[in-house]
């Protein structure tokens, strides 16, 4: 495995409402290496996205981080100064979002914006400026970049707003891009699209990616390594395939069998009963316990997060471990 | 964009015949000037004669089509009362309006839209609590006695600053102003700021409320995360995004601030338009008051073309649809 690039350990980030406080991520740790494509999934709410935006530290009061670190490269990001984290944000760690008409300045020409992203890091001529912006935008796919660069968002197909947020988002040549469900907005067939762009666009600059998604499928598409999370925990995580083939949290398996793609043909989707609980009011233990056909009586105590090589699952009775074989269920 | 322009035009006339009409039905149905004109003890032929000099025993619809006939020929007729034309009359007086209108709307939006800013980017601070306390105060306030407590402030008891008229003028591109001279400068200031107070509070309001909401916008969020500076955010994506109802109110305020300065011209012996028009009013002096009324009609199509073209050029979704 080639070195870590980010590395997450847990990152807790709590957000002080009128209901009480709530931890939005709690205990959260995890790596990325260079290059890597991680996929991050979980249903609404289950702190995907503000775990995405702690590591930024583009975390608005109410909420703040209040424990874990988040390393770059060995250096601490979390407690940086604002001028510091400043100069990580787009340059080192970019971030992609999930709406490009909400993203996108609807008043600036592209150009304009795209000029605005790289002067935040180097000052450079317009010209110089232009001609970088041209050559990214021909990168992820906007024909006539040198004409287009001169309009405005809404003169471009929702597909080609994404392309252009992707574009900026490369514009400084950042290590690591963490996309916050940049395809969930757009067509299906776009989605392909950008998805298959997107990886070997990751490959060809060996950016690394952190993709974040409700969409187990979209993401097995794209990331080699999966992490799953439910109600702000981190409850599996494991290489893509092998979590897919063989999920180890009921929650994960849940997942699974809701997915058409991955439900056999004739049989109805099976739903994982009841939702999501609320993250002021957390059932004791197991956040997933009250929905979870395997739960027993030790699953008041919260499972600790247990590795088993490169997989890891937070559940005192996960499903389908290899070893030992007296304990394989049929 | 030009056939935007011509259609706007075009409106503008028909907007203006309906305006004319309108006041010329309204000023007519006020009394009659004549009683004002002439002593009561006058002759029953002085009386007759004065009536055919201003054509008043011509029937009303007559009297429309000439009145309507002379505004085409740019002839606005004599005022009654100072018996001089009225275009010079009000042209004479309209310099002194439109130099405190102008410092006064330019004063408040230029202060008070980056105040506004400030206090939508950092609620809580205690400056953006004092900015939201000024702008109440600018708004509960009434004018006339705000303009009362700053003469009696500036002018009476400190004696820092002249407390009427327009003091010194000089001219420029042919026309007297006071901005152009210090002494005039120091007469246009305290009526500028009385002026411009309920202007600012309303500034401040808007662009505050702006901010607010574009502060919380995936686009901020999105300029953050490609590491921005707070600057560059709130000067070139908040101000742009908040432009249009500040835009807006500035060109209303513009207009309504021409056309009615009345009461701070009052108290400030401020030799405009509005200190004219409520003596025209008094003493029913047609003329003036007609003339007057097309007048303002005229600045606030104008204002409002210019905002429109103002919004395509700040909104590019707008320029669009109107070329479809």
């Amino acid at each position: 495995m080639s070195s870590r690039l980010l590395e997450v350990s847990g990152l807790t980030t709590r957000f002080e409402t009128r209901s009480g406080a709530l931890n939005a991520v709690e205990d959260v740790s995890f790596s990325v290496s260079e290059g890597e494509i991680v996929g991050l999934v979980g249903e609404s709410g289950s702190g995907k996205s503000v775990t995405g935006f702690s590591i930024l530290g583009l975390i608005d009061p109410p909420g703040r981080i209040v424990s874990g670190s988040v390393k770059l490269n060995g250096r601490e990001l979390v407690g940086l100064s604002h001028a510091d984290l400043r100069s990580v944000r787009g340059r080192e760690i970019a971030m992609v979002f999930q709406d490009p008409s909400a993203t996108l300045n609807p008043v600036l020409t592209i150009g304009t914006q795209m000029r605005l992203a790289i002067a935040a890091h180097e000052s450079m001529s317009k010209a110089a400026a232009t001609h970088r912006c041209i050559d990214v935008l021909t990168i992820v796919g906007i024909p006539d970049a040198a004409r287009r660069i001169e309009a405005y968002p809404h003169q471009f197909s929702g597909g080609m707003r994404q392309r252009v947020a992707i574009a900026i988002a490369l514009l400084n040549r950042p290590r690591l891009i963490i996309c916050d469900e940049p395809t969930t907005a757009l067509d299906v067939s776009i989605q392909a699209q950008i998805l298959t762009e997107m990886k070997s666009l990751a490959a060809r600059l060996g950016t690394a990616m952190i993709w974040i998604s409700h969409d187990l499928a979209t993401v097995s598409s794209v990331a080699s390594r999966l992490l799953v999370m439910y109600a702000g925990r981190l409850i599996e995580t494991g290489p893509i395939a092998a979590v897919l083939r063989q999920p180890h949290h009921p929650y994960t398996r849940g997942l699974l069998n809701s997915l058409p793609g991955f439900a056999k043909p004739g049989q109805d989707l099976v739903q994982i009963p009841g939702a999501m609980p609320s993250l002021v009011n957390l059932p004791v233990g197991c956040s997933f316990r009250p929905r979870c056909t395997h739960a027993q009586d030790d699953c008041t105590l919260l499972p600790a997060f247990a590795t088993d090589g490169a997989r890891a699952f937070r559940c005192h009775h996960p499903l389908d471990l290899p070893v030992p074989a007296s304990e394989a269920r049929p | 964009m030009l056939g935007f322009v011509i259609q706007r035009v075009l409106q503008a006339l028909v907007v203006m015949l309906v305006i004319s009409a309108l006041v010329f039905m309204g000023v007519y149905a006020v009394g009659n000037p004549i009683d004002v004109l002439i002593s009561p003890d006058a002759t029953q032929i002085i009386r007759e004669q004065t009536i055919r000099a201003y054509g008043l025993d011509q029937p009303l619809w007559k009297q429309y089509l000439d009145f309507l006939a002379r505004l085409l020929s740019g002839n606005f007729g004599r005022s009654f009362v100072y018996n001089m034309p009225v275009l010079d009359l009000i042209f004479s007086r309209l310099p002194a309006t439109i130099e405190l209108t102008l410092a006064a709307v330019f004063g408040a939006t230029l202060l008070g839209v980056p105040l506004g800013i400030y206090a939508g980017y950092r609620p809580d601070s205690p400056i953006s609590k004092t900015i939201m306390a000024v702008s109440i105060l600018g708004f509960s306030v009434p004018t006339f006695w705000i303009g009362l407590v700053l003469i009696f402030t500036f002018a009476v008891t400190l004696g820092w600053l002249p407390a009427g008229n327009r003091g010194e003028t000089a001219t420029l591109f042919g026309v007297e102003w006071s901005f152009v001279t210090w002494n005039g400068l120091t007469h246009l200031f305290l009526p500028a700021l009385n002026l411009s107070l309920f202007k600012f509070a309303m500034m401040v309001r808007l662009a505050r409320a702006g901010t607010r909401e574009t502060m919380l916008t995936d686009t901020v969020k999105f300029a953050r995360a490609a590491g921005e500076s707070e600057w560059t955010i709130l000067s070139r994506h908040v101000l742009r995004l908040i432009a249009i109802p500040i835009v807006t109110v500035f060109g209303l305020e513009l207009g309504s601030t021409l056309a009615f300065a009345v009461v701070t011209e009052t108290i400030f012996s401020w030799p405009g338009v509005g200190k004219l028009i409520i003596d025209s009013i008094a003493t029913l002096d047609r003329p003036v008051m007609v003339a007057y009324l097309m007048l303002v009609a005229f600045f606030f199509i104008m204002i409002n073309l210019t905002v429109d073209i103002a919004y395509a050029a700040l909104d590019p979704r707008l320029r669009t649809r109107r070329a479809s």
